[in-house]
Parts: structure tokens; C-alpha cells; sequence
């Protein structure tokens, strides 16, 4: 480097720092704890602090090539005159800054990589469907959806129990059952606070996927198929649920509301429903994770066979179960 | 000291003989008349034999839709357009034992834009306005979406039209965009930047244009059938309980992979065989990089489309259970055998973008470009890595979440290649001349454009984020940044770059100012707003939304208006460059170094009177006294120094 | 620096211009060749994928009820006219090579037979299964690799046929010798067999796995 020259590389640098500082602080404080999907439970929160947490990254990504562009394009413009660049092999490779790029992105890219697997295993799986058979599960779901099944579940407040309910999507609704109360059906989803949930997400015809966005909770509703989500819910808060796979004409309309209460206000609300259902609780088949058609033309079959062992889906969870 | 001095120099200068007969011309030759007569008498015809084989059946009498007259219809008027444009000619003429290598001499004059040309520059600009028609009509159902969602509650179309045109749109932008570089620019120039005089397989290059014009009326018999509902991805079993509009896209994707695989298979054996001498792999431009890296893809990803769809056909025409879970199918299997197409997909429609951004970078910066070897191996890299990342679309779905941490390692592995062009591209800038004509602005707006496209790419790779941002407006905005920020800019850059090569005329640079910046300006007001849209909660392809998010959506469709104008200007600067106020184009408009702009304009049929022999590497820009890029062999060139 | 051509001369063909481009012709077939096998492996691969994909998941236990198979009278006697075919062609070729054409010639001309036959059985048999479409995962995917079949039969058949035509056609214009001369008809024709050839072992083992999984299995 000549005397006198100015060293553009220094420029950049230090424009880009004081930026990216700045831009990193602001989103942090000012932003970043309004990024949704919010705080209304353990995933969202978790979820919320990793795309910050990436945000605070991509950020001066984003700025350090905006910055090297901006000022390249600004000073080294033909129209501002300057010497003919030099050309040959020194313009055409650079061994060190070859090997410093590939290093840096190869470094960032597999933190990124690493941070995402913790965060996923350590919230058990974010909020997202884990299918049939979850690898990452809180303490006590499996027994409670175990007892889900057998008929013998129960949740009541301040017994700090995994709450399960099930969600059935269908063209173009959801609705929700809650095994521990009977099994009874709803089209209202109410949750109590402070308690781990466990969404077991299932479909009647075509594939849906269930939203609920402030829970931070995604699940695809397939048929035939139990696709498990986690949760913990924190203070009480309102919430909506939207379908985000296309379903069909009316997917569009395909929503609802969800509410998180007090413990003791679920406890009553459930209470409540589940005695005023009983009557249509009865009609419903029995609860099961989920409730296609079987292989004996039960519920519409196009080739029924009398000697082929049914299929059911309620026996076998925590086997592994077919699909996915 | 140049090699033609080694080369006997002895030309013979008779014309090449062509042994097979020249083609006729006139009326009652074979055309696009011919071809769409013949289209609708296969249809008619297999719509009646799909009746007469069918028509009795129980689930057609009590359905009263009859799959397979529809699909036999289908598929015999695309056989009819096949015969009818003369793609079947000679290889029904081979079963007699016609030979291998024998040329049809093309029919001369304009007529032959609508033939079927085995001059791959025919070819190529009959694909510049193929894929054009495409993406206007891609373009205006774009414009009908922004327009629904104009308000949440009133609405224009009723919720089945809406996604039949959202449907309709992206399967129309996704199959144009797969072949929107490799058709028109990487037929017409791959020969010429290889220095060759022909491509390996001219018919078949014919074929993949015809076919691929047949996929679009195909795709578009969807809408007198009813649409269908399923957006792109044709997710089962949606898929399988739709009309019979369903039909035209399963059949479609299978007629259009077909002219993908057979576009991708004669570009990459071209490539790998017709270089000129001395052109080594170390000295292929980029943009031959790019495309070659593309046509691989094609070729190895789209026949697993092909099987997916022959499956999904296979369930509409013939009752079996691929994709129907009670009777031992699976949904899964489409969307493992979809994505497993659909994510290459994804980069076949960004490495081309690469290749025309690193072609057009040290023309108008006058300096070589940086790191070229780098940036060829992230081609490679990119390339290879696609095929291992397909699951990161269904990371919700409920697949074994064993396999996610693995996915979402592969998928932000893949940003590492994808880095090496921004360091191509930003190793050139340094201590540039920048010159900035309309392809350097369109390439810089793909830098700007693709770094928050493929920044938003982690995100959504990253589980726990994704749980949020999938299947809604953030993974939306995603791949329009990518593919439209991305490619679509990449292919307006290489139209103003390379068409005063291919027609011999001047773009108008004041009309293309105007276009760029509004699409630049406009496509970062449409899409940027909806990022947020998505992570405010809002999920794609729905007809009505939250109505507090009517103040973004309402920013959005305007700034969505103002891009589709865009594009109109687009289409006036054609009509005025080549119809109104025509400027001849001069040899080497932008002093590139190109070996296509070597030749002479109007590219004559053989490309070069003899076979170029390259001498050194590309991009000596900058360099007074570098080597000549190749020695034409000095018939009729004006040998020297223009400076 | 820049070598530009003002007015498009006239293309030259010296006979090294000739041979390169020739070369480059035969290359292309080679590549071809395998590029082409290349493609139907991934297409093949996802039939495969679909049937152990199904098989695996089972799902509602209607993955093969009962076991139901296809008659495997047909699957042997596709699978040997398939083998009989590709291996009449791989012999054909060795005797070529040793100059002996009118041994490639009967080879050929009866392993064409031997593969319409092959299509025809293979067409033959959806009339004579014992299952519906729809009624099984193991139904579903064989009908999904019976219509695979009837391409890859038809892409071997006629590939083989027109090389045994086009054998003919040169015989008939250039001579008995055509075949085997040096000219540029010939060679690239012998580039053709070749790459059909490797085609045809292709096609026999993709044939073998397939009648494992749908007959044997």
C-alpha cells in the first residue's frame, strides 16, 4: 500500500461496523421483542429469541455486502474517472481472500446449523409436528397420551400433568377433542395456562395443516396420520388458528379463534362442556389419534375383505406406527 | 504467433452438401398451422376413443367425469401437435432406416420461426417468445391475485376462481422459469461461447421447444376444465379429489419435464462434446458453467417429476392408490417424489441467473473476473448439494424428525456454494470501472435482490423459525425475491445484453432506464411488505385475511400494479427497438470479449466459417497486449487490434 | 485484442474440421448413451422409491393383503424375452466387432421380435390381473411399473430396430461393405450400436430388479 493511497478496504470495514452495531442494537431492543409469533407460550417465546438471535447475524450479512457494494459502485464508477483497473492475475484470484470467505461462511453457516438442531431439540421440536412417533418429548407426555388412548387420562389444575387435545382437521374446519374429559368434540380451542399441551393433529380428508400462530405451533393434518406437537402455554392471551396448507376452494375461510384461561376457568369450562355434550359424545366414535376408513371398508372402503385384520390406529401408539 | 499458421489454410470453399432433401415451403408444408390443426383433431379423436373405452364405467356413469376421455384427449392432441409441426418425421422415418446424421436444410426467410428449425438460433428465438408468452400470462393472473387481495372482505372472484388463478400461476411462472435462460439464451449461445458450429442433437433441441409449447396449452386446458385446486405443488390427496382440471396439471408437468429433460440433454452432451479446441474446462465461461450445471439438474431431477406424474395420472385415470393412504397409498410419497424434483428445481432456476451475472460482471466492470474457479466448483456445489435437501418443505408435515437436523444442516450447507457467487461478484467490483448500461444494472439489482432472497433462506431453514414462517407470505416473498429478484433480473439483463446479438438491433436504453427502475423499485415495494404480511400471520393462497393487514396488502398489490407495468414498458421497448425506430446494433456493442460477439451479426447458419481454436482464458479484460480469447482461423475476419 | 468477423465467410470444411466434428459427433452418442441411462435410473429410482416407500409404511395394512402377485407366469416370460433380447443384442455386438455383420443382422432381427413380444405380453397381462388398480399399495405400483415397462420396451425395441434398419438402408446404398467401412455414415452407426448396447445391459438389469420386487419378492 502506497502512501497516500486510501486504503478502501479499512473504509468499508469501519463503516460497515459502526452499521452493523447500530442496526444490530436497534433491532434487538426496538424490534425484536414484537417479532412474532410473541411470548403467549414456551415455543413462541423460544422461537421468538431464534429468529432474533439469527436476525442479529443476517443483519450484518445483509449490511456488509450492501455497504461494499454501495461504496463500490459509488467510487469506482467509470464516470468518475480513475486509473484502468488492473487486470491479469492478481484481479483475477486472491488465494487469502478466497480461503478467508469460504472460511467465514462455512463457520457462520454451520453455527447457524448447530444453533437451529439445540434450539429444535431443546424446546421438543419447536412447536412443530414431530409425526406419529416425537423423538423430543416434555416429561410426562408420553404417559399422558398413553392414558389418552386407554381412557384414563385426567388433567386437573395445579397437577402440573401434559394436557392432550386433539385436532381434527376437515374441509373447512377445525375442531378439537379433549380425551381427558370424556372425549368430547369442540369447535372452540381453550387451553389452560401454565400447562405443557400436547396437539395431536389429524385430518378427515385432505391435508391441512394446523396454525396456531400466537402458540407458535404448526402441524400438518394428514389422514390417517397422528402428527404430534408440543407446547407449553404461558399467561392467559388469545389466539388464532388458520390453516396453512391449501385445502381447497374455501381454505382461505378455513380459521378460528383459541383461547388460553386459568387453570380453574378451563377446568370449569371443560367441566361444562363435557356434560353438556354427553348426549352427542356418544355418537362419536371412540377416541382414537385417528379416524380414516379402515382396511374392512369401515367408513367407505372401495375394496372391502373379510379377511384382512383391522387396522387400529389407537393400539398401537408409542409403536412405531405406519406413515411419515 | 498464432495457430492458424500451423493449420493448412487449404479451405474448401463449396458449400457443405446436405445430403437429406430441403425443406419445402409454403402453406401445405408442415407449420404451427398444420400443428394445431392436427392438435385438435388428436383431441377430438382421443376424447372419442376415451368415451368409447370408457364411457360405461361405473365411476364414469355415476361420477358423469370421465378421466380418461379427458386425458386420452390430451395426450393424442399433443401427439397430433407433435406430428403436426413435423417432430415425428424422421423418427418415424428411422424405423425405415433413415440415417443418423443426416441435415434437413431449414426452410429459409421469416416463416421459419414457425417450423420446426434445427438451427439452434431459430430455436432460441422462437423460445424468447415462447417463454415471454408465458410470463405475460403468468404475469396478468399475478395481477388478478393482487387484485383479489386488494380487500379482505370484498372480493372480485369467488373463492374457487381465486385458486384456480393462484394455481394457475404458479404452475404456468414455475415451468416458464425452469426454462426462461436454458431455452433462448443458452440454445442460441452455448455454440457460439463454445465455439462450435452446431449442437449435438439439433432435433431434439426442436423437440424440447415444441413440447414445451405443447405443455402450455396443456396447462392452460386446465381452466375450461374447472382449474384446479391444488397451487403448484398439486399436494394429494387434494389431488385426487379434484376436477378434472387436475388432469391437465399432472399431464402438463409430464409434458413439460419431457421437454425439460430433452432440453438439459442436449446442452450438457453439447457442451461436453463440442467445445472448439483448446477451449478446457478450466477456460469455459461461466455462463457455459451454469448452464451446463442446469442441464444436469434437468436431466436427473425432472424424470422423477415425470414418474410422480405418470403416478398421479395413473390414480385419476386408472383407480390406483399411489397417493390414497386407506388403500396401502401415501401422501407422503407425492410430496417426498415432488420436492425431490421441486428443490433441484429451485437452483435450476437460480444457476443460470449466476451465469448471466458472472458473464455480464467483468464486461462492465473491465476487469477479469474474481475467483472464477471458485465460482464454477459452487455451481458444481450447488449443483450436487440440491439433490440433498428436498425435506426442509416438509419439515411440518409430520416426516420422521430424526431426519429434520439433517435437513436443515444440508439446506444451510448449500448457502456456503451459493456465497462463493457473491464473491465472484464482489471480488470483481474491487477497484472496477463500472459501466453502467442497462445489463450492469439489472445484474447489480440481482445481487441486491438475491442476498435478502437467500439471507430469508435461513431463516426457513432454521427448524424452530421455520415452525412460524412456513406456508405463509414470508416463504412466498422468499422465492419471488429468489426467483423473480433473482432470475427473472438475470434474464432481463442477458435480453438487453445479448439480443443486439441475436436480432442485430439496439435495445432502447432510455425505455429500458425507465423499466428498470421501476421493476427495481417496485419489486422490492411488493415483495419486501410481504415478509412482514407472513410474519404477521397471514398463510398463501387465501382469498381473505386479517384486516389489519389490509394497509400492506393494498401497499403491495399497488406496488404489484406498477411492476406488471413494468413489464409492459418491457414489451414497448421491443415493439419500438424492432418495429418503430430500429438501430442496428454494432459488432461488439459492449467491447465484450466474448467468443460469441466474434462472429459475424447475423449469426450465419454454421456460427463460424472454421472452427475457432481458443488460446487462452476468458476475461482478460484490462490487459493491453493479452492474447487473443481465439483464432478464427482469419477467413473473412478483420484480424487485429480495434481498441 | 477482440477478432471479429465483418461478413460471414463461407463454412470450411478441411478434413480435419470434418473429423473433429465427427468425433465430436461419435462423443455425443457416447455421452448420450449414458446421459440417457442417467435419466431412466431417476425415473426408474422413483418407481422404486414408491414401492418400498409403500411397502415400509403399510399404510391402513394395505400395502398386500393376502400377498396378492401378479400372475408371475407373465413376469418370467416378460423378464426372459426382455433378457433373451438384450442379450441377443450384446452378442450381436460382439460378433460385429469381429467383423461378422451378418450375425449382428440375424441377432438383431430376432431380438426385435423377441422384444415385441415382450410388449405384447407385458400389455397382455393387465388384462389377466388377478387384483384391481386400487385395491392394494403392491396393485397401485405395479401398474405404475407395468406402463414403465411398456416405455422401456418400447424405447429398446425401437432404438434396437431402427439400428438393424439403418444397417439395411446402408447395405442397400453404399454396399455390402457400408457397415464396416471408415466413413462417417458407418461410424457414427457403430457409435450407435454401442450405446444401444450398454442401453440393452441397462435395460436387462433395471429388468432383473423389477421382476425381484414384483414377482419374487
Amino acid at each position: 500500500m502506497k502512501n497516500g493511497e486510501v486504503n478502501h478496504l479499512r473504509r468499508m470495514g469501519n463503516a460497515w461496523i459502526v452499521i452493523s452495531v447500530v442496526a444490530d442494537l436497534v433491532f434487538w431492543f426496538v424490534v425484536g421483542p414484537h417479532v412474532p409469533p410473541g411470548r403467549l407460550t414456551e415455543a413462541a417465546k423460544n422461537n421468538q429469541m431464534d429468529f432474533n438471535i439469527l436476525m442479529m447475524v443476517a443483519l450484518p450479512v445483509l449490511l456488509g455486502v450492501w455497504v461494499y457494494m454501495g461504496y463500490s459502485l459509488r467510487v469506482w464508477s467509470a464516470k468518475r474517472g480513475g486509473p484502468e483497473p488492473v487486470g491479469g492475475p492478481a484481479a483475477a484470484s486472491n488465494r487469502r481472500v478466497q480461503v478467508l470467505w469460504i472460511s467465514i461462511t462455512s463457520v457462520t453457516v454451520l453455527a447457524a446449523a448447530v444453533f437451529g438442531t439445540v434450539a429444535l431439540i431443546v424446546d421438543h421440536g419447536s412447536g412443530g409436528g414431530e409425526g406419529p412417533n416425537p423423538v423430543w418429548m416434555p416429561a410426562g407426555a408420553a404417559k399422558a397420551e398413553t392414558a389418552a388412548l386407554a381412557g384414563t387420562a385426567s388433567w386437573s389444575p395445579g397437577k402440573d400433568a401434559v394436557l392432550p387435545v386433539q385436532v381434527i382437521g376437515q374441509q373447512w374446519k377445525f375442531t378439537y377433542r379433549y380425551p381427558t374429559f370424556g372425549g368430547f368434540e369442540s369447535p372452540d380451542l381453550i387451553l389452560p395456562a401454565n400447562t405443557t399441551v400436547a396437539f395431536n393433529v389429524t385430518s378427515l380428508d385432505v391435508i391441512h395443516s394446523f396454525w396456531a400462530y400466537q402458540l407458535s405451533i404448526k402441524a400438518d393434518a394428514n389422514p390417517g396420520v397422528n402428527n404430534v406437537a408440543f407446547t407449553e402455554t404461558k399467561n392467559p392471551g388469545q389466539f388464532v388458528v388458520r390453516c396453512s396448507e391449501l385445502c381447497g376452494i374455501w381454505h382461505g375461510s378455513m380459521y378460528n379463534y383459541g383461547k388460553v384461561v386459568s387453570q380453574s376457568a378451563f377446568m370449569n369450562w371443560a367441566q361444562q362442556t363435557e356434560t353438556a355434550n354427553a348426549a352427542n359424545t356418544k355418537l362419536l366414535p371412540p377416541f382414537a389419534y385417528t379416524y380414516t376408513p379402515d382396511a374392512n371398508g369401515a367408513a367407505g372402503g372401495l375394496y372391502p375383505d373379510g379377511t384382512v385384520t383391522p387396522y387400529n390406529s389407537s393400539l398401537t401408539y408409542g409403536a412405531k406406527q405406519p406413515a411419515s | 504467433m498464432t495457430i492458424s499458421a500451423e493449420r493448412p489454410t487449404d479451405v474448401v470453399t463449396t458449400p457443405p452438401s446436405i445430403n437429406g432433401a430441403v425443406r419445402r415451403g409454403g402453406w401445405f408444408s408442415q407449420h404451427l398451422g398444420t400443428a394445431l390443426v392436427a392438435a385438435i383433431v388428436g383431441y377430438l379423436f382421443g376424447h372419442w376413443l376415451g368415451n368409447h373405452v370408457a364411457g360405461n364405467y361405473p365411476v364414469v356413469v355415476n361420477s358423469g367425469v370421465n378421466d380418461v376421455a379427458n386425458f386420452f384427449g390430451l395426450l393424442f392432441g399433443v401427439i397430433g401437435w407433435l406430428l403436426g409441426i413435423g417432430a415425428l418425421n424422421y423418427p418415424l422415418a428411422k424405423i425405415a432406416g433413415r440415417s443418423g446424421i443426416e441435415k434437413t436444410q431449414d426452410v429459409e426467410g421469416f416463416s421459419k420461426y414457425f417450423r420446426y428449425s434445427t438451427d439452434h438460433k431459430t430455436v432460441g428465438l422462437q423460445y424468447v417468445i415462447g417463454v415471454c408468452l408465458f410470463m405475460f400470462t403468468g404475469g396478468l393472473l399475478a395481477m388478478a391475485i393482487r387484485t383479489e387481495l386488494l380487500n379482505p372482505t370484498i372480493h372480485v372472484f369467488s373463492p374457487g376462481t381465486y385458486i384456480e388463478i393462484v394455481s394457475e400461476h404458479g404452475t404456468i411462472m414455475m415451468m416458464m422459469a425452469t426454462s426462461i435462460v436454458l431455452g433462448p439464451l443458452g440454445n442460441y449461445l452455448v455454440p457460439l461461447m463454445i465455439g462450435s458450429r452446431r449442437m449435438a442433437f439439433p432435433r431434439i433441441e426442436a423437440f424440447s421447444f415444441w413440447i414445451f409449447t405443447a405443455g402450455y396449452m396443456v396447462i392452460f386446458s386446465a381452466l375450461p376444465y374447472g382449474g384446479f385446486p391444488t397451487g403448484w405443488t398439486g399436494y394429494a390427496p387434494l389431488q385426487n379429489q379434484a376436477g378434472p382440471g387436475m388432469i391437465s396439471y399432472l399431464f402438463g408437468f409430464a409434458v413439460i419435464g419431457l421437454g425439460m429433460m430433452t432440453a438439459g440433454f442436449n446442452i450438457a452432451v453439447t457442451i461436453v462434446n463440442y467445445r472448439a479446441p483448446g477451449l478446457t474446462w478450466s477456460r469455459v465461461p461461466m455462463f457455459v458453467w451454469s448452464i451446463l450445471a442446469t442441464a444436469a439438474l434437468l436431466t436427473l431431477a425432472t424424470p422423477v417429476l415425470f414418474s410422480a406424474g405418470l403416478f398421479g395420472i395413473l390414480d385419476r385415470v386408472d383407480q390406483t392408490a399411489f397417493y390414497v393412504a386407506e388403500h396401502g397409498g401415501s401422501s407422503y410419497l407425492w410430496e417426498n417424489l415432488f420436492w425431490f424434483f421441486g428443490h433441484p428445481e429451485v437452483y435450476i432456476m437460480a444457476l443460470p441467473a449466476f451465469g448471466i451475472v458472472a458473464e455480464i460482471l467483468p464486461v462492465f466492470c473491465r476487469k477479469p473476473l474474481f475467483a472464477q474457479k471458485v465460482g464454477a466448483a459452487g455451481m458444481i456445489g450447488v449443483a450436487l448439494l440440491s439433490f440433498f435437501v428436498w425435506q426442509h418443505h416438509i419439515f411440518q408435515s409430520g416426516i420422521n424428525p430424526d431426519m429434520r437436523p439433517l435437513f436443515m444442516l444440508t439446506t444451510e450447507l448449500i448457502s456456503i456454494p451459493t456465497g462463493f457467487i457473491f464473491l465472484v461478484g464482489m471480488g470483481t467490483l474491487y477497484k472496477a470501472k463500472i459501466r453502467y448500461e442497462l445489463p450492469m444494472l439489472f445484474s447489480l439489482a440481482l445481487f441486491f435482490n438475491f442476498l435478502i432472497g437467500g439471507l430469508t433462506g435461513v431463516f426457513l431453514s432454521d427448524v424452530p423459525v421455520n415452525v412460524t414462517v412456513h406456508g405463509g407470505f414470508f416463504v412466498l416473498s422468499h422465492f419471488h425475491y429468489t426467483i423473480m429478484g433473482g432470475l427473472l433480473f438475470a434474464f432481463m439483463a442477458g435480453l438487453y445484453y445479448w439480443l443486439p446479438k441475436m436480432t442485430g438491433l439496439m435495445l432502447n436504453k432510455k425505455i429500458g432506464l425507465w423499466q428498470f427502475w421501476l421493476m427495481f423499485v417496485f419489486f422490492n415495494l411488493t415483495f419486501f411488505p410481504m415478509f412482514i404480511i407472513g410474519l404477521l400471520g397471514q398463510p398463501r393462497r387465501v382469498y381473505t385475511y386479517a384486516k389489519n393487514l389490509q394497509g400492506l396488502n393494498d401497499f403491495s398489490s399497488i406496488s404489484a400494479f406498477i411492476l406488471g407495468f413494468s413489464f409492459l414498458i418491457f414489451a414497448w421497448n421491443l415493439a419500438y427497438s424492432w418495429f418503430i425506430k430500429p438501430q442496428k446494433a454494432p459488432a461488439n456493442p459492449w467491447d465484450s470479449l466474448g467468443l460469441e460477439w466474434q462472429t459475424a451479426t447475423p449469426v450465419p447458419e454454421h456460427n463460424f466459417d472454421r472452427i475457432p481454436v481458443i488460446m487462452t482464458d476468458p476475461y482478460h479484460y484490462s490487459e493491453p497486449g493479452a492474447q487473443a480469447l481465439a483464432d478464427l482461423g482469419g477467413v473473412g475476419s478483420s484480424t487485429g487490434n480495434p481498441a | 485484442m477482440t477478432d471479429t468477423y465483418n461478413k460471414p465467410g463461407v463454412m470450411s470444411n478441411t478434413p480435419e474440421e470434418v473429423e473433429f466434428e465427427l468425433r465430436a459427433h461419435i462423443g455425443s452418442i457416447w455421452t448420450g448413451g449414458r446421459l440417457f441411462i442417467g435419466m431412466y435410473t431417476f425415473m426408474i429410482a422413483a418407481l422404486a422409491f414408491s414401492y418400498f416407500y409403500l411397502r415400509s409404511s403399510n399404510n391402513s395394512m394395505e400395502w398386500r393383503p393376502n400377498h396378492v402377485t401378479a400372475p408371475t407366469a407373465y413376469g418370467w416370460a416378460i423378464y426372459g424375452c426382455t433378457a433373451a433380447m438384450s442379450l441377443l443384442a450384446i452378442f450381436g455386438q460382439s460378433r460385429l466387432r469381429k467383423g461378422q455383420v451378418a450375425d449382428w443382422l440375424v441377432a438383431g432381427w430376432t431380438a426385435v421380435g423377441i422384444g415385441l413380444l415382450a410388449l405384447f405380453l407385458q400389455l397382455w397381462e393387465f388384462v389377466a390381473l388377478p387384483f384391481y388398480p386400487g385395491s392394494s399399495g403392491y396393485a397401485s405400483t405395479f401398474i405404475g411399473f407395468g406402463v414403465m415397462n411398456v416405455i422401456t420396451l418400447f424405447v429398446t425395441t425401437y432404438w434396437l430396430e431402427t439400428s438393424v434398419a439403418r444397417a439395411h438402408a446402408m447395405k442397400r446404398e453404399f454396399g455390402a461393405g457400408a457397415v464396416l467401412a471408415k466413413t462417417a455414415e458407418a461410424r457414427s452407426w457403430r457409435a450407435n450400436v454401442a450405446s444401444m448396447t450398454y442401453f440393452q445391459g441397462f435395460a436387462v438389469l433395471v429388468a432383473t430388479m423389477l421382476l425381484l420386487m414384483f414377482y419374487v419378492l
